[in-house]
């Protein structure tokens, strides 16, 4: 079962820039100083740096298996690992985009309630995000890369106003530099890699790259986009919270951009929030397709439906998570499945495709 | 299942008699308008039919009956070279006679020659004198707009480009109207799948009676359930070149004095064409003014109502105090106050549009001054939002295509409708779907986004900015112009030093 992406369909190259790294920039970025801080204190610059490089060599991996196969990881499952074992592999991974795209939604829909609204109900918002992805989805793939360009730039604006409480930071913070052990940063790093998690989706959509194989220095470009955005974001926040502070603060990026003041505007959080929105639209959006579109490759079911159950789906799941413990665990849960699934699965999958390859060319030898 | 059946649709031309000249007599019955008579000449006599209403008399007697008495003939060839019209032709069809009678030629016809006619064109010319543009003015530029007249129209477009490579086809639309339609794109310039496109759609329209070019543009366009119009329509002929020049394909159809072009962008429609006349950094500047208007027309009215309703705190300390004095004795929540104001607003602009210029004038006062005052000093609206959307009301008269205001001033209300409901989130969730609903759209299948998605920068040129001419190297990729480049590059002006 070979299909080819027929090229209207597909994307430019330089698109990837924007797919990897609007997919990285979520609702991880309102609140991942805290997690990581609790680790690595006032070295978790370094931890975050360090996570981009694991990444940025993640990235390399999945390209090697994508580049072999010039296919998506549906197709790669089935040649390494035959018809069963692979399936079960990709429904694992199918799973997995679903969980994360009801994560990205439900956290969002609570910070709405926690910072805008506290009373509105969550099957309203739902209701509305239910619709407004099928819309989306169902414009194809073309619509929701065009959505990360526009969750790119739109919300840039946001990102110099993050700078902003750079007038109250205290820079002797950070002295002295790597006080924390080897260990705790570490520990630090892997928590980033949660927050940079989302580029694990280019092994579905790879086929819908023109060019592919030379896709990778957008991809790297994107990557090192996020790496810089998050460094940025972590260097501004430790210099502005303590650490004692840092840690009973949930969303220190929203308490950031509270402290911000305009002549005209107050209480700059509301817009930043309602910003946030189109920023978490595509990761949302590109979860969805990811696993809607996995669907219809292992059981070539037509995606149309399969979008719309996984809607309807939703709109149930989402409003009985309606505390923050629910939310909280599922955060956990889907973090670490998200670490092992990703850190380890895609060095996994590198490395028998590894082998396969050594033992396919000694054999033709 | 004969209920399931198509009806027979209206066929126009439908001769009941083979016969010409019996098909001929038998016009008369139901058309009263529909001449027959015999001319007597001292060479013979000779029938003539033709519709009264349609004919230019004048004309029909100069240059046909005068050297018909004066010179001898005997056969159609011999009349043909004699008498003073051009367009002349025998014929023994029956629909082609019908049509012809139609268009304004009279038929004539030889007692010895029953089975055939000679047709000559002699038709009545109602036409309105080429006048300034209303609804696209510019300050400096050209100063002509288009007629309802299609031959009118298409020699203003020959007249700007006159090369050989400017292609016209003609086609005819409607069973019932049979508008007469021209295509124009220019040959090696133009993307020819573009043009096969649209002739292709214009071709498949099959309704009776086609109003005219913006009729025919919202039966052929892409999307039908959208508020955005997908081709600018101009009536200007300048646009209508600069178009062609690009690259586009434009069609006008007689009878309605709009040319539409595609395919076009979302910035296309926000584009006058005075930003090509004025100084690129002037013209850049009135474009930058254009598109945040726009922005301001469709968002002021929704902030409003989102922060008075939901997020009070937003407002700084000094703000708040001016906003409550002026809210304080208004009884209505915020999004009844502005629905109230919208809808004025937009009764003011729909009667100002549909009276005579005068009294429309008139009505404009009597909206603006005394309404707007009056229902402020009731304590209906406070007169802080009466700023906000008289403000957002001037903001969208600024957009140059009229469609393209039509949709700005629709749009707004899902957007207040959603921030009185979900205030700032609901806001930027309808700006998410709008945004989504954008990417969606095409334009005779090109992209409707673009430059800003695909991403082209090249093309970016001319979005937000109009950038100064030695930058426009090359056509828009947009269209997929078979030839790219619009002027050849100078050597002389590179690498030089100073003083040199």
């Amino acid at each position: 079962m070979h299909s080819k992406v027929k090229e209207q369909f597909q994307v430019s190259p330089p698109m990837v820039f924007f797919l990897i790294h609007a997919m990285q920039v979520g609702v991880g970025m309102l609140g991942f100083q805290r997690i990581v801080a609790k680790y690595s204190g006032y070295d978790s610059w370094i931890a975050v740096l360090i996570a981009g490089v694991l990444i940025s060599i993640l990235i390399s991996m999945m390209y090697f298996v994508l580049k072999t196969n010039h296919n998506d990881i549906i197709e790669i499952h089935r040649n390494l690992f035959g018809k069963w074992a692979g399936g079960v592999l990709s429904l694992i991974i199918i799973l997995y985009f679903y969980a994360l795209g009801i994560l990205v939604i439900r956290t969002y829909i609570e910070v709405i309630q926690v910072w805008v609204f506290e009373d509105m109900p969550t099957w309203i918002l739902a209701l509305l995000a239910g619709y407004f992805f099928y819309y989306v989805i169902e414009g194809g793939f073309r619509t929701v890369t065009g959505l990360c360009v526009a969750g790119v730039f739109i919300p840039s604006i946001l990102f110099f106003v993050l700078l902003m409480p750079l007038q109250y930071a205290d820079f002797l913070n950070f002295l002295p530099v790597w006080k924390h052990s080897v260990k705790n940063i570490l520990l630090g790093a892997r928590e980033t890699t949660l927050t940079y998690l989302g580029f694990e989706l280019l092994l579905l959509f790879y086929p819908f790259i023109k060019d592919g194989q030379r896709s990778q220095k957008w991809a790297q470009l994107g990557h090192w986009a996020s790496v810089f955005v998050y460094t940025l974001l972590m260097f501004v926040t430790l210099s502005f919270f303590s650490e004692g502070q840092l840690d009973m603060t949930i969303w220190p990026t929203l308490t950031l951009l509270k402290v911000i003041e305009f002549p005209f505007i107050e209480r700059f959080e509301y817009l930043g929030i309602s910003l946030w929105l189109i920023i978490v639209i595509p990761n949302i959006a590109m979860a969805f397709w990811g696993a809607s579109r996995g669907v219809k490759r292992l059981f070539s079911i037509k995606q149309r439906y399969v979008i719309i159950v996984m809607m309807i789906v939703m709109v149930f799941i989402l409003p009985p998570l309606d505390n923050r413990q629910a939310v909280n665990t599922l955060n956990d849960i889907i973090s670490q499945i998200g670490f092992w699934v990703i850190v380890a699965y895609i060095t996994f999958i590198y490395i028998v495709q590894f082998i396969v390859q050594k033992i396919g060319r000694k054999r033709s030898s | 299942m004969n209920f399931f059946k198509r009806k027979k649709s209206f066929q126009a031309a439908s001769p009941k008699s083979k016969n010409l000249s019996e098909w001929l007599s038998a016009l008369s019955d139901g058309n009263e308008d529909f001449m027959e008579e015999i001319i007597e000449t001292p060479y013979g006599n000779i029938k003539i039919c033709y519709y009264t209403t349609l004919i230019d008399h004048q004309r029909l007697n100069v240059d046909f009956l005068q050297p018909l008495k004066t010179t001898p003939w005997r056969t159609y060839k011999d009349i043909q070279r004699n008498i003073y019209v051009d367009d002349t032709a025998v014929t023994n069809d029956i629909p082609t006679t019908n049509e012809r009678l139609l268009q304004g030629f009279a038929a004539c016809q030889l007692p010895d020659r029953k089975e055939e006619v000679l047709l000559i064109n002699a038709p009545a010319d109602v036409q309105r004198e080429v006048s300034i543009p209303e609804t696209e003015f510019s300050v400096i530029g050209p100063q002509e707009a288009f007629v309802e007249k299609l031959e009118t129209n298409i020699f203003l477009i020959r007249k700007r480009l006159p090369i050989e490579d400017l292609r016209i086809r003609k086609l005819k639309i409607g069973t019932l109207s049979s508008t007469e339609t021209a295509v124009f794109y220019i040959d090696g310039i133009a993307d020819q799948e573009n043009v096969n496109t649209i002739i292709q759609r214009l071709k498949e329209v099959n309704f009776d009676d086609v109003l005219g070019a913006n009729a025919l543009a919202q039966m052929i366009q892409d999307h039908s359930y959208t508020v955005f119009p997908q081709f600018v329509n101009t009536e200007r002929p300048d646009r209508v070149a600069a178009s062609l020049a690009e690259g586009k394909v434009v069609f006008m159809s007689n009878g309605s004095p709009q040319a539409i072009i595609g395919p076009s962008t979302l910035v296309e429609l926000f584009s006058s064409l005075e930003d090509y006349y004025l100084p690129w950094h002037i013209a850049s500047f009135v474009r930058m003014l254009r598109l945040f208007s726009v922005g301001f027309s469709i968002l002021a009215t929704p902030v409003y109502v989102a922060v008075l309703t939901y997020h009070y705190e937003m407002i700084p300390k000094d703000l708040l105090s001016t906003l409550i004095a002026s809210r304080s004795n208004i009884p209505f929540p915020p999004l009844i106050e502005a629905l109230f104001l919208e809808f004025t607003i937009e009764l003011l602009r729909e009667a100002g549009a549909r009276l005579p210029t005068k009294v429309g004038q008139t009505i404009g006062i009597v909206g603006g001054i005394v309404i707007g005052q009056a229902s402020v000093e009731a304590g209906l609206t406070s007169n802080i939002l009466l700023i906000v959307v008289a403000l957002a009301a001037l903001a969208s008269f600024t957009t140059p295509v009229y469609q393209m205001g039509n949709t700005v001033r629709i749009i707004r209300f899902p957007f207040i409708v959603m921030s009185a409901m979900f205030g700032a989130i609901g806001i930027a969730l309808m700006l998410a779907f709008v945004i989504a609903h954008l990417i969606r759209l095409e334009s005779l299948g090109r992209p409707y986004l673009a430059p800003f998605y695909p991403l082209r920068f090249t093309d970016w040129k001319d979005t937000f900015v109009r950038l100064p001419y030695n930058m426009f190297q090359q056509r828009p990729q947009q269209m997929r112009p078979k030839s790219k480049a619009r002027k050849k590059a100078s050597k002389t002006q590179k690498n030089k030093d100073i003083d040199e």
